[in-house]
């Protein structure tokens, strides 16, 4: 029974239907999503660890597939969505310590810049890796950036720009990061941004695509 | 116009169109905010670049946020930064139904006006481009960048009453760029490039093609940009019908070649930041050239920044590019 109610929300997750009232996608329409079954599976019995497993890995193959141009955006998104619908159901049991996540990932768009999109889909999907993720928003201070790893001192941090003209605003953050926090991994992302780049300004890794930050942060861990 | 594109077909010599007007803005001393504001600042920022380098043709400034607030979107304007959207202006059904098509005389349109005005009158010894957003990029702006990802499918008939907003405003700025005297629009559409190609078919393509419709014609060109087209909707930019199609640095140019058909004008597509901006004159001139001689083969192309080249990118860098190009013609 729960081996069932897992495998239809991995379905869920992997094909972006985020509820019953969603119409999406349309062969699964009028059909319960995510955030019912895994309140179902809960219910039925199921341990939250084991939900977390199956939404890690319907993520993955998700993240999989984006990279592999199999799906796009709108699609990562749906199942982004899909996913945070069922891991509302397990919040309780993050808070409690029933359930661990990997650890946690702060993320922000540097201080400048208002652009969201490419800082979203990677909190999202970093979420849907099994991270706990805090989103810091846009425009992000340097001040704010080094409170949240004083609060914080095991995260890993995650920077992103979206312009040429506030991608030079990540080195300050790194600067100041690293002067509070030495041991902080960092790593950035975002389009004008590049390997070369992301060397010359100090960052421990560059996240072409959010499944490229997800495998770097399992490097973290392992 | 359409001579000039004819012409570029026929030419043996490679025509260069790098997008750019931020060297302008800065030769003349002025912060982005004044030329984005001001459209006698910006005329001059685009006859500064026009008198500056060997440009084939000239553009505007490439600003994403002119028709987004002219719709009422609030908008963030540094002083020497591009500017952008903040906020939300829609968030649902009833909202989209509410909202207005704005007339010309809204934000900073009026200026923009003038200063396509002032350089078509002005700058006489070359096309003038002018520059608008895309339909889907527009209403991502309105309607926020993520939520209409989503959007599309959660809420398609509400998206599409938006996108049908989007457009007819497109078309009357378009036509007022047209009445201007400019030679044609550079519509950057690069929000459509996130999407898979029958989902940019649907919600970019189609209302590209009614603006296309309404407004190109033998004096009037459409050029097309998505830069964040990786080669996998090219084919629903072709169904738009844009004489012209403009292309971002994360696509192989020849590929690009090789999926457009050889009567429309295919542009692209030097990285505006790792070879224009963080690049040496040096290997400006070296990419540049290698991009040349990748597709000498066909006729259609432009040689071109795959984006607006943005601020403070070095003139030397610049100048580069144009004697690659100048170097390469004169072999051929």
């Amino acid at each position: 029974m729960n081996q069932e109610l897992l495998q239809k929300l991995s379905e869920c997750v992997e094909f972006g239907k985020i509820n019953l009232a969603s119409p999406y996608p349309p062969n699964m329409k009028g059909q319960p999503g995510a955030d019912e079954y895994a309140k179902e599976a809960l219910d039925a019995g199921a341990q939250p660890s084991e939900i977390l497993d199956e939404l890690v890995t319907a993520m993955g193959k998700v993240g999989q597939k984006f990279t592999e141009n199999k799906i796009f955006v709108p699609q990562m998104l749906l199942s982004a969505k899909a996913m945070s619908a069922a891991m509302m159901h397990l919040k309780p049991f993050f808070a409690s310590g029933a359930v661990q996540r990997k650890g946690t990932f702060i993320i922000g768009t540097v201080f400048g810049d208002l652009h969201d999109i490419g800082k979203n889909l990677v909190a999202m999907m970093v979420e849907g890796a099994g991270w706990e993720v805090i989103d810091l928003g846009i425009d992000v201070k340097i001040e704010k950036f080094v409170e949240a790893v004083q609060q914080h001192p095991e995260a890993v941090v995650g920077v992103s720009a979206l312009l040429t003209t506030t991608m030079v605003n990540i080195k300050p953050v790194i600067e100041a990061v690293k002067a509070a926090s030495p041991d902080t991994k960092i790593i950035v992302g975002g389009a004008p941004l590049s390997a070369e780049f992301a060397v010359s300004i100090g960052a421990d890794a560059y996240g072409k695509t959010p499944q490229d930050d997800i495998v770097w942060l399992d490097t973290l861990i392992a | 116009m359409k001579t000039w594109i004819d012409s570029i077909l026929v030419s043996k010599q490679r025509i260069a169109l790098p997008i750019m007007t931020h060297p302008g803005i800065e030769a003349i001393g002025k912060t982005v905010k004044e030329a984005v504001s001001d459209g006698q600042v910006h005329y001059e920022a685009i006859k500064a670049v026009s008198e500056q380098f060997s440009m084939s043709a000239c553009t505007s400034i490439m600003d994403l946020t002119v028709e987004a607030e002219a719709f009422g979107a609030t908008i963030n304007l540094p002083d020497n930064e591009v500017p952008t959207v903040t906020g939300r202006l829609v968030s649902d059904a009833a909202s989209i139904a509410a909202l207005e098509v704005p007339s010309l005389d809204k934000g900073r349109v009026p200026a923009y006006l003038l200063a396509n005005k002032l350089a078509a009158a002005n700058i006489t010894d070359k096309p003038l481009f002018s520059g608008c957003i895309g339909p889907f990029s527009l209403a991502g702006r309105l309607y926020d960048m993520s939520e209409i990802m989503v959007g599309i499918y959660i809420e398609p008939d509400a998206i599409n009453e938006l996108l049908a907003k989007c457009t007819q405003f497109l078309i009357d700025y378009c036509l007022a760029l047209k009445a201007a005297g400019t030679q044609g629009v550079v519509m950057a559409e690069p929000a459509a490039g996130l999407l898979s190609n029958e989902d940019c078919q649907a919600y970019s393509s189609e209302y590209v093609k009614q603006i296309v419709g309404a407004v190109q014609d033998d004096n009037f060109t459409v050029i097309l940009h998505n830069c964040g087209n990786t080669g996998h909707c090219t084919e629903a930019m072709v169904t738009t019908g844009a004489r012209a199609l403009h292309f971002g640095n994360k696509i192989d140019m020849v590929q690009a070649l090789n999926d457009c058909p050889a009567d429309v004008i295919v542009m692209g597509n030097l990285d505006p930041v790792g070879v224009f901006k963080q690049g040496d004159p040096d290997s400006v001139y070296k990419q540049t050239k290698t991009l040349l001689e990748k597709t000498a083969a066909y006729a259609n192309f432009v040689i071109s920044s795959g984006c607006d080249i943005p601020p403070h990118a070095a003139n030397a860098n610049i100048e580069a590019f144009f004697s690659a190009v100048k170097n390469y013609n004169e072999g051929r």
